[in-house]
């Protein structure tokens, strides 16, 4: 064990504690938190990728400019979450949220917003549905409608100062749990406030713990889990990048409960800010002596390590998580095998999600009852989704457990793109299956999802729209995991690959139609006898797409033909004699020279040159190329695809 | 939808035990008809030779452990001139700087895994040369091959040099529907190889990757230190064409 009790009377003991909190606390450093002045750019991967690193060289300059440097701080905070509107710039302490910001609308900004105290309307985020712009953060409809616990920091706490995070009651709970010197404590108010596991699984957290800390071993180890490898999902990368110290704290919390003294942050080596903050978050961490040996005073030590391994999405499973930290191939152990039992090293281990861990010092402040205030009937608290796809507002969003689908894709996300309609959502990305429209009203939590087939899984919601065929999507779900699959038990790695070449079948125009039946038996055996979830997770798209697209996968096998225009085989490419203008924008861009015709008069596509890449249609300016599939069709003077176009 | 179950509830987990029910092992014989009982035998070749010769691939690969291989080794030399193999295939692979490995063995000492000291060693190389791994297992104790394994796991590791330009496209979900594929496909045309290959000038790896996290600007195309949004097959197009101009400049 690794506490142990002073000689000095608790509430001595509890004295000293926050004391030490008190005095690792330096607010003389804290670089623009609360009141003061500061501008916070979003440093998140979306919006560095449209362009907020050019934004800060731009805003520094203004700021000096009017001689500000220094007066306003600029804070590369973590995601905002509204990564649709990137790259996000907010002024606090107003709260002034500017959208798609420019470097050239840097010095309006800094006139009116910063040297002022007025807004540039122009600049502003408008509501979607009154037209009016919205200068408050908090009264952007996608922010007001969440529900931010685990994400209540996330965008506003400067990732890279303890300081920071230390000012919002950082740590804090940490503190009192050391206090309070009693572990069974922690894991009684886990268990209270009804929180499960994040990660997918659902398995209760508290229940976790206690299993852990009763079963015997030399040591004990707790380790977080950020490998977050399923195509779709970044919210545990945007919380080790943007608020690590929350991760962190949980961590601790963690290890305390159970008893470890040894605890591992595990996430990819490609995800290097998070990588590189985390690091950064340790070292500032063990200085102020939360965490390593005797953390603040009180007899409790734990060693913390970032583990950066290598991606590979069936690394989330726990058991192979343990193998690739032991410097094994990350092949999964098998169901047989209790991690609280025989974990890391063979000694018992916590293995948690990074959100699990990351809401733990929320619970811990609020205490259980707070924390279950809210919540699905099996499950409490809020959860976590980065919603993504064809949805007009991408980005994480935190909604209590047991919102409607319908209000997380429509109400947050804003719907599918003007002139689409919403086809299927997958709830839970690759894993948790394909939820048609009609379904959206059940709840998202874990029992619910689970009456309909799917699964929460990784909490990557993907929406998709019209223009996305079911058979197409399902292809690519499989094709990922048939690659995926690490190759240890048979059922997983043969029967996935079956799968995917009638899948692959099916969308050629080849598919029988006793494919169906086959498919059936391949999902019930694969179910059955995969060694972990992976296996069962490659069946649930499979299953689901059977369950509620039946017709749309009939139309490929029975009909020949791709109602979503997607299938490369089962659609041909032409030009509309009437809208064609004949501007040879098209001519010059097929990499086949497959189009022909003189300039001002319609062109053709020559169908045994083309190759359907698209690109045509992507050229064209006057929406003349149309895409036909045996009496369906779409393109031509139809709005554009948000997402389209297949393998 | 799942096939109807009448039986007992689904138990979860090996299922071992009731392949051990249908087995008298004092007789060597099954009893009852269970589905997914058997026995092992060894096959004889026509000379009755037995065929196996204890690789214990079988011991290592079985997913529920049930194969225990008591061995001896029969050939105390190998037949090949495992010194001689080596040396060649380090041959075949072009020199490298051993400077950078240093700070990777000393990293090991440090207590990092195995899947870290690999990461670094990518970080310093932009691929995994042979020597390397040679020196990793020499340090870790571990058998060449174990190294191997663990590296030829993850897709992320490069076992060959990679070209100057390395293009990552995203294929991952969000990327997918909005027509990753169709970029992918671009840059390999433009390119002229297949993708996870490197052109024969080493100016350009193509490779697919799942998800860079930034969903919101699908499709997404990594390009050095750079991530870019909204790509199309057209801008892939340019950008190859763009590159190897200056390439020849």
């Amino acid at each position: 064990m690794a506490t142990k009790k002073t000689s000095a009377t608790s509430g001595d003991r509890a004295a000293k504690i926050h004391a030490a909190l008190e005095k690792a606390h330096r607010p003389k450093a804290v670089r623009g938190a609360g009141e003061r002045p500061h501008i916070s750019l979003c440093g998140g991967t979306a919006c560095d990728a449209s362009g907020a690193a050019a934004l800060r060289e731009a805003l520094r300059d203004e700021l000096e400019k009017h001689g500000l440097a220094g007066k306003v701080e600029i804070v590369e905070s973590g995601c905002h979450g509204f990564c649709a509107e990137g790259p996000i710039m907010v002024l606090r302490p107003q709260g002034i949220f500017y959208p798609r910001v420019k470097p050239r609308d840097i010095p309006a900004i800094v006139e009116t917003s910063v040297v002022g105290d007025g807004v540039v309307e122009e600049l502003l985020y408008r509501d979607p549905a009154t037209g009016e712009p919205v200068a408050d953060e908090r009264a952007i409809p996608f922010y007001a409608g969440q529900e931010r616990r685990v994400l209540a920091d996330l965008g506003t706490v400067d990732p890279t100062c303890i300081d920071d995070y230390l000012a919002r009651d950082g740590y804090a709970a940490l503190a009192t749990v050391l206090a309070d010197d009693d572990p069974e404590g922690v894991i009684a108010e886990v268990e209270a406030a009804g929180l499960r596991g994040r990660g997918g699984g659902g398995f209760p957290t508290g229940k976790k713990w206690r299993l852990c800390r009763e079963n015997p071993g030399e040591r004990r180890y707790v380790v977080c889990n950020g490998d977050e490898g399923d195509p779709g999902a970044f919210l545990d990368r945007s919380l080790l990048e943007g608020d690590p110290h929350a991760v962190i704290e949980g961590v601790l919390i963690a290890a305390f409960a159970v008893g470890a003294t040894e605890a591992y942050i595990y996430t990819r080596q490609d995800y290097a800010p998070a990588v590189e903050r985390l690091k950064t978050a340790l070292d500032q961490a063990r200085e102020r002596r939360l965490v390593g040996e005797d953390i603040l005073g009180s007899g409790f030590g734990c060693e913390v390590r970032v583990f950066a391994a290598a991606g590979a999405y069936v690394c989330g499973e726990s058991t192979a998580l343990v193998n690739t930290i032991e410097g094994r191939r990350s092949m999964p152990r098998g169901h047989h095998v209790r991690l609280v039992e025989q974990g890391l090293f063979d000694q018992p281990t916590a293995v948690n999600n990074v959100e699990t861990m990351a809401s733990l010092p929320w619970l811990i402040r609020h205490g259980a009852e707070a924390f279950a205030s809210v919540g699905g009937k099996d499950a409490k608290g809020t959860k976590v989704l980065s919603l993504t796809g064809g949805v007009r507002n991408s980005g994480l969003v935190e909604v209590p457990l047991g919102t409607s689908l319908r209000e997380i894709v429509v109400g947050l996300g804003g719907g599918v793109a003007e002139g689409r309609t919403l086809k299927a959502v997958q709830p839970g990305g690759q894993s948790g299956g394909v939820l048609p429209a009609d379904e959206l009203d059940v709840r998202y939590d874990y029992e619910s999802l689970r009456e309909t087939g799917a699964r929460m899984c990784t909490g990557g919601v993907v929406v998709v729209d019209d223009g996305t065929c079911i058979v197409d999507l399902t292809l690519f779900a499989l094709r990922f995991m048939a690659a995926e699959s690490c190759g240890k038990c048979v059922p997983c790695r043969v029967g996935t690959r079956r799968m995917l070449e009638i899948f692959e079948r099916i969308s050629t125009g080849d598919g029988e139609p006793e494919d169906i039946g086959r498919l059936e038996r391949l999902c019930d055996d694969i179910e059955e006898g995969a060694l972990c979830e992976l296996g069962a997770g490659a069946v649930r798209p499979v299953r689901t797409a059977l369950r509620y697209f039946r017709d749309e996968i009939d139309a490929h096998i029975l009909d020949k033909r791709c109602p979503a225009c997607v299938c490369r085989s089962l659609i041909r490419y032409t030009i509309s004699r009437h809208d064609c203008t004949g501007c040879h924008a098209c001519y010059g861009a097929c990499p086949v020279q497959a189009v022909s015709g003189d300039r001002k008069q319609p062109h053709r596509i020559d169908q045994r040159l083309c190759i359907k890449c698209d690109t045509c249609r992507q050229v064209c300016k006057f929406d003349a190329v149309m895409v036909k599939s045996a009496g369906v069709r779409t393109g031509g003077k139809e709005p554009a695809l948000a997402g389209r176009r297949s393998s | 939808m799942a096939r109807q179950k009448t039986a007992a509830p689904q138990r979860r987990g090996s299922q071992m035990h009731e392949v051990l029910e249908g087995i008298d092992f004092e007789q060597r014989q099954l009893v009852g008809k269970k589905k997914g009982v058997g026995l092992f035998d060894l096959v004889k070749d026509k000379g009755g030779e037995l065929r196996c010769y204890s690789c214990t691939l079988c011991e290592r690969t079985c997913p529920v452990d049930c194969i225990d291989i008591d061995y001896r080794a029969e050939a105390p030399e190998l037949p090949w001139d495992v010194a001689a193999e080596k040396a060649a295939a380090l041959e075949a692979q072009p020199e490298i700087d051993p400077r950078p490995l240093d700070a990777v063995m000393a990293g090991l000492r440090d207590g990092a895994g195995l899947v870290e000291a690999l990461n670094a060693t990518q970080a310093a190389y932009r691929y995994l040369p042979r020597r390397a791994l040679e020196d990793i297992a020499a340090e870790t104790g571990l058998k060449l091959s174990q190294v191997y394994g663990v590296a030829t796991f993850f897709p992320q590791f490069n076992l060959q040099p990679v070209g100057k330009h390395l293009v990552e496209v995203c294929v991952g979900a969000a990327c997918h529907v909005a027509g990753a594929p169709l970029v992918l496909e671009a840059f390999s045309q433009e390119m002229e190889i297949a993708v996870g290959q490197t052109t024969d000038d080493m100016l350009f790896t193509l490779q697919a990757v799942n998800c860079v996290g930034a969903c919101a600007l699908a499709p997404v195309v990594r390009f050095g230190d750079e991530t870019m949004g909204d790509y199309t097959p057209a801008k892939a197009r340019k950008l190859v064409r763009k590159l190897r101009r200056d390439e020849e400049v």
